[in-house]
């Protein structure tokens, strides 16, 4: 009786199983389960399958109290890329434009810093940081559906550059479909694959607070990105912070935490005088060209000029009119 | 008898010469009009016969056959009244034989003899003018757009003087002074815009370069006021163009009364409800919609993602072509339709994105759904995209800003220097815009409209380069990421 019979069981009955359940219909399913057509098939689909009793299981997903029996693969990696150190980087779907810049900017200096990204491929701060991770190194996402699937739909390009040098993960067979209830499931394995969990954004209940309690029941770091106490998607985060969470500044924070030398930082270049005024007022505080044009007394033709400029040497970002500074 | 008077039908913006024909038969007193007449025209029938009998006229006790020829076209409205009144009348010997030569006729009757407006009067003494007739019978409020179209107008205010004037037993009736509509800015004044500096001065450039305007933010933070501003600071409408407009406005029938040349860029905001019929043009007998109406001046679009993607997609044509080519089994018309698109929405359909104060209750999914309402070919027409964040409130406690007046000047000066110059591009300028191409990602079509965003920008300034700060400010313009991604 294998893993793999229990998953494909758990996928066409449509339930949710660790270990082989005392069930008859799952022994007559195993009479006539042929193990070997279906690793054929999921081979000839370029998927693996690997057991939670195979060597090259991941060991820190094998130590929490209900892992998978095991997992469908997609990607070219291969599965010791898992043993890396790695955090998990989560967060609200419908995150703020900051929200996303900032998991975006986190996974990509942790990437940089040879940190394994890893996250759940949904919209907002997790495809944020799988974007930001690409950009530097590899990432893993875990689906919360079927492997065969891409969810959500408007993500599949992200998905195959994901797993392009990178892996994707789902403990669900091919087929099964992704349902509500699968989620904070798939939550569990991005926590249980992480040495420390980063909260970016999240609302009062928010799937990204499953992620970071069940790290936290499994004894793994936790840690927050403060916000806005004015914030609705700062509510979350900042719960989580006043519980003992550790707070995230900058990459530096998450590395520490994790024992992990950062990446030599490249000297940043002083910013031209020309840009100096406008780019010191917009990291002071937050601010629209309208603003900044009553704190400057520079006319708006030279205000929107100048933050063009300071957007493309990626000193600052606009969301919805408003520039922010940019981590640097 | 017989007896006949010309009018002039229209058709879509073009008149076509109607003979009414009157013909009196002894038999039993009846009265019939042929000729494809539709429901209104068929009514005048009850309109001219008490009307001249309101004018103390007689009604002919004969058998009273109108026609309108040609036959085959549709006739439709009101504007038949007065032409078939004086043809009964001339057929009955109430009016000599010669005297309907040269003169053309056009309104409609009021039960008691009074000449009623009608739209149309504009391109009905056009077609007058180009038949060689050099008076047209018409009431007097339609009497500035009859001169304006070359014709003498014979203005009158009731069928009994009209008739005494073709019996000769008056002079014509002096037509009304034919004025234009104040040349001043009438609309409301971008002075009352208070801060909001980045958006007027997008204004400026949209209405220097000629440029289509998104303007996206929460909702309440005065989009609306700064567009009703655009149509005043636009340079007053040349003689062509107002003729045009002028033209399109009395066959939709939206000219106040008594008005002579639109000078003003008309200033047109359909509802998000309106038909595509309604916004491009359209019905049996093609009359010209909203963005015809807005030829020469601004269509404006409130909550631009409300709008039905059909109304949306007509709306294509006109804004690549400049005109509307509207096809019906009633028959086929071109109305002209080169406007300045001007656009508002929001980030999320609830409309609290992009504002800190309020919580977003949209669904990722929904968000998605309200952004896919506009296709990317509309969102390439537009230019300029302005993301305007709430202002503050001592921002709105500020001083009055600069008057239309003072923008217009400037903005006729950058109109002169862009129809003469064509400013090339500075070396630092052209590096710019090669960065912002690979790490903003922008399509070649984004690289065109920033170009000529700059271009626009440079003739503001009055510069002979266009520099890189100008290449700068045509940039923060693009279309935000979250909007073409």
């Amino acid at each position: 009786m294998s893993e793999l019979a229990v998953a494909v069981f758990a996928a066409e009955t449509g339930s949710h199983l660790i270990r082989a359940p005392r069930d008859p219909r799952f022994r007559s399913f195993c009479a006539s389960f042929d193990e070997a057509a279906y690793r054929a098939r999921l081979a000839a689909a370029g998927l693996r399958w690997v057991a939670r009793t195979a060597a090259s299981f991941p060991a820190r997903l094998r130590a929490i109290h209900d892992p998978p029996p095991g997992l469908f693969v997609r990607g070219a990696a291969e599965l010791s890329l898992l043993d890396r150190p790695s955090v998990a980087v989560v967060g609200a779907r419908a995150c703020s434009s900051y929200g996303a810049e900032v998991a975006g900017q986190l996974a990509s200096e942790l990437a940089r810093a040879g940190v394994l990204v890893v996250s759940g491929l949904a919209r907002g701060v997790d495809a944020a940081a799988h974007r930001g991770a690409l950009d530097a190194g590899r990432t893993v996402a875990v689906l919360g559906c079927g492997i065969d699937r891409d969810y959500p739909r408007a993500h599949a390009h992200l998905a195959s550059r994901i797993a392009a040098d990178g892996l994707i993960l789902s403990e669900y067979a091919p087929g099964v479909e992704p349902a509500p209830w699968r989620f904070p499931a798939r939550n569990r394995i991005v926590a249980g694959l992480a040495r420390a969990t980063v909260v970016v954004e999240a609302r009062e209940r928010s799937g990204a607070l499953i992620t970071a309690d069940l790290a936290l029941d499994e004894g793994r770091e936790v840690m927050a990105v403060p916000g806005e106490i004015t914030s609705h998607l700062s509510h979350g985060t900042n719960a989580l912070l006043r519980l003992g969470a550790t707070p995230v500044t900058c990459a530096a924070d998450v590395l520490e935490a994790i024992g992990v030398e950062p990446a030599p930082q490249t000297p940043v270049p002083p910013v031209e005088p020309r840009l100096a005024v406008i780019h010191a007022s917009v990291v002071d505080a937050p601010a629209g060209v309208d603003e900044l044009v009553r704190r400057t007394g520079l006319d708006a033709a030279h205000v929107s000029a100048v933050l063009t400029e300071l957007e493309l040497l990626g000193l600052v970002a606009e969301a919805g009119g408003v520039y922010r500074g940019v981590m640097r | 008898m017989l007896a006949r008077t010309v009018t002039h039908a229209l058709v879509g913006l073009n008149p076509c010469a109607v003979e009414v024909e009157a013909h009196l038969q002894r038999g039993i007193p009846s009265f019939a009009i042929v000729g494809l007449a539709d429901r209104a025209c068929q009514e005048a029938k009850h309109r001219v016969r008490s009307g001249i009998a309101s004018a103390e006229l007689d009604w002919p006790t004969k058998r009273i056959t109108v026609n309108l020829a040609p036959a085959g076209l549709r006739k439709e409205g009101s504007a038949f009244d007065l032409p078939i009144a004086l043809a009964v009348l001339a057929a009955s010997d109430q009016l000599p034989p010669d005297a309907l030569e040269d003169h053309a006729a056009f309104g409609e009757l009021a039960l008691d003899g009074r000449l009623r407006p009608v739209a149309g009067a504009l391109v009905a003494a056009e077609g007058a003018r180009r038949a060689g007739l050099t008076r047209l019978v018409c009431p007097l409020e339609s009497a500035p757009e009859v001169a304006l179209a070359g014709v003498e107008p014979v203005a009158a205010h009731h069928l009994a003087e009209a008739v005494a004037y073709l019996r000769g037993e008056r002079d014509p009736p002096a037509a009304p002074a034919v004025y234009d509509l104040p040349d001043a800015p009438p609309g409301p004044d971008l002075a009352d815009v208070r801060g909001q500096e980045r958006a007027r001065r997008a204004l400026e450039i949209a209405a220097a370069g000629g440029h289509n305007l998104l303007l996206v933010g929460p909702p309440g933070i005065g989009k609306t006021m700064l567009a009703r501003r655009l149509p005043g600071i636009l340079p007053p409408l040349d003689d062509d163009a107002a003729l045009q407009v002028t033209r399109i406005h009395s066959v939709a029938g939206v000219l106040p009364p008594g008005a002579g040349l639109v000078r003003v860029p008309p200033f047109r905001a359909p509802h998000h409800t309106a038909s595509a019929a309604a916004v491009v043009g359209g019905g049996p007998g093609p009359r010209p919609g909203e963005a015809s109406l807005a030829h020469g001046g601004v269509l404006y679009l409130d909550e631009l993602p409300e709008f039905p993607r059909p109304v949306l997609e007509a709306l294509r044509e006109p804004l690549e072509d400049g005109v509307v080519s509207v096809v019906r089994v009633g028959g086929r018309a071109v109305f002209p339709a080169r406007f300045q698109l001007v656009g508002t929405m929001n980030l999320c359909p609830c409309g609290a994105r992009g504002d800190p104060g309020t919580a977003c209750v949209c669904t990722p999914q929904r968000i998605e759904r309200y952004r896919e309402r506009l296709s990317r070919a509309l969102l390439d027409r537009f230019d300029l995209v302005l993301a305007v964040p709430r202002p503050r409130g001592s921002e709105l406690a500020g001083a009055r800003g600069e008057s239309s007046t003072d923008v217009r000047t400037r903005v006729l000066l950058a109109r002169e220097h862009l129809a003469l110059v064509s400013s090339p591009l500075a070396d630092d300028a052209s590096a710019l815009l090669t960065a912002a191409v690979e790490r903003l990602s922008l399509s070649a079509r984004g690289r065109a409209r920033t170009l000529r965003v700059a271009h626009t920008i440079a003739a503001l300034a009055g510069a002979d380069v266009v520099g890189a700060s100008h290449v700068g400010e045509a940039l923060s313009y693009r279309p935000p990421a979250e909007l073409t991604a």
